[in-house]
């Protein structure tokens, strides 16, 4: 028997991996992602479910762990396919900073699990735990700034502008 | 035409707040026929929401959630075992102490009341006819000599029926702390996905009334509790009425009773008066202070202590509230009258997000495009 594996850090479980990964969460330190786990709930959606409707209010954002989406906007004649959201994506983040309207639609291309987040859960873990709920805020920030450099810069509107 | 589906509509709908009355009336008649589980577990909830903020604090120093929860039960532990060592035995010789006295204050009431009713007679010709004084006497004797004592026997038979279930009031108040987010999750599982952001929106409503609800009772409760006795100290130390502690504790009582709305108030002041007469019958002055001081104190609750603790947020006509209380107390009993007005609270976020879920078409379709979705992929390979 190897002592030592005692003392050994267990693998973080496949699913926070991906979260790990996830620019908003990039910022995390393992301990801080654990705490947020009890936070993320898992749904399943099958192919061709819509998870959320543009002009709906947001009230969270999701993590894509398995699976395949695509973001759509209602244009002039038809529906205007924005883009598609992979595994270890993000979409719907702004939510987390305001309960603004869903700016797009996404509907699952194919059988798809993400884990969402909710503003108020996230407001609540701010309050226990303020250093997680900073990093949390800044990376969603990071997130904003770096779209909006894309639009200034002429380049065409991203996906996860959910 | 327009493309759009309506997503608000009236949240005043009558049946809604049909439903949301007879939800809080019918919880009322469930926790009143389990009230050994539904005591200990509304007092756990009161707990859960008082401790909280506590944890909290304890995490914002950086120990985690367990930790927390860890050094709140040894803190609460020591507590418990300076407080049964010190305070419970004083207690117990009050307690004692009151048991002997109680005959004597019985008999001073009766006799206050007595006096009263025949300075009544002697002003008011028909109460003297009608034998007001020595008719109430008689119905008292004949109270205290037949129901009285059953209902006296019932009173102690219930309270020993209840009191073990309070044993579950710390073992559910910690599961609630260590394993509520979990709990959370796990309902929250079962809720269909087109539905799932806005059932989250209204379990967060729910939980911020109950917690907004009890804090706020709790804040309440203290500041009544605080006014209430140094008023009463004030007023009855230098007649050698009350002592400081006796003062405090009468207010503590008092603003005990202030919790059911509206009726627990003017209760609270008859008991307040009514030891006043017991204690200092010759006194008058001292009772009319003391009714000023409660309207006083009712008059800070309504515009300052009100709006400081508990908030705005469960204010509903007062006739719509004295009819729930009265009725709460009909079916319920103690729990009812308690009851009542937290319970209207949550069916109010329930039917606010009932209505906002239900007259929703296009969470409907999206829910039943999902349940096609489910049986075309189950039939696939059944060549229907």
């Amino acid at each position: 028997m190897n002592l030592f594996k005692i003392f050994q850090t267990p693998p973080m479980d496949s699913q926070l991996q991906i979260v790990s990964g996830v620019p908003v969460f990039r910022e995390c330190t393992r301990t801080e992602l654990e705490a947020l786990r009890l936070h993320l709930h898992e749904r399943k959606f099958l192919a061709g479910e819509i998870v959320f409707d543009e002009g709906e209010q947001g009230e969270g954002m999701y993590v894509v762990i398995s699976g395949k989406l695509r973001a759509t906007r209602k244009g002039l004649l038809k529906k205007k396919t924005l883009g598609h959201i992979a595994v270890g994506e993000c979409f719907g983040e702004m939510a987390l900073l305001e309960a603004g309207p869903r700016v797009a639609t996404v509907v699952a291309e194919e059988a798809t699990t993400v884990l969402a987040m909710f503003r108020p859960e996230l407001v609540q873990l701010a309050e226990s735990r303020p250093r997680l709920g900073y990093k949390i805020a800044r990376g969603v920030a990071l997130v904003m700034e770096a779209r909006l450099r894309r639009i200034a810069e002429g380049q065409p509107e991203e996906v996860a502008a959910t | 035409m327009k493309d759009e589906f309506p997503t608000e509509r009236s949240l005043e709908h009558p049946i809604i707040w049909v439903a949301v009355i007879a939800g809080a009336l019918g919880s009322i008649i469930l926790l009143n026929a389990v009230a050994w589980l539904a005591f200990p577990l509304v007092l756990a909830i009161v707990l859960y929401y008082l401790v909280q903020p506590l944890l909290q604090r304890l995490q914002l120093s950086g120990v985690t959630p367990n930790q927390a929860l860890g050094i709140f039960l040894g803190a609460a532990t020591i507590l418990t075992l300076i407080a049964s060592v010190t305070v419970l035995p004083a207690l117990f010789n009050s307690l004692s102490d009151l048991q002997n006295q109680l005959p004597e204050y019985w008999a001073r009431l009766q006799s206050v009341l007595h006096q009263n009713l025949l300075a009544i007679e002697g002003r008011f010709h028909f109460a003297k006819k009608a034998g007001l004084a020595d008719g109430l006497q008689g119905q008292i004797d004949q109270f205290v000599a037949g129901s009285g004592k059953a209902y006296l026997a019932d009173s102690i038979l219930f309270l020993v029926h209840w009191l073990p279930s309070l044993l579950l009031v710390p073992f559910l108040t910690f599961f609630f702390l260590r394993d509520g987010t979990a709990f959370h999750r796990l309902i929250l599982r079962a809720v269909p996905n087109a539905f799932f952001e806005k059932t989250l929106l209204l379990f967060d409503r729910m939980d911020g009334q109950m917690r907004a609800y009890f804090r706020g009772m709790f804040g309440l409760t203290l500041l009544d509790t605080v006014s209430l006795g140094l008023g009463l100290w004030f007023l009855g130390h230098g007649v050698g009425v009350f002592g400081f502690w006796d003062a405090m504790f009468l207010g503590l009582v008092c603003a005990v009773f202030a919790w059911v709305p509206y009726v627990g108030s003017a209760l609270g002041g008859l008991v307040a008066v009514a030891t006043c007469a017991v204690k200092a019958p010759s006194e008058g002055g001292l009772l009319v202070s003391v009714v000023l001081l409660f309207l006083g104190v009712r008059f800070l609750d309504e515009f300052l202590y009100t709006p400081m603790t508990v908030g705005r947020a469960l204010r509903m006509h007062p006739l719509i509230t004295v009819m729930m209380i009265f009725s709460g107390g009909m079916l319920g009993g103690v729990y009812g009258l308690l009851l009542a007005m937290p319970l209207i609270g949550i069916f109010m976020v329930l039917g606010q997000m009932y209505g906002e879920i239900w007259f929703d078409p296009r969470l409907r379709a999206r829910q039943q495009a999902r349940n096609l979705l489910e049986k075309r992929l189950a039939s696939k390979d059944l060549e229907l």
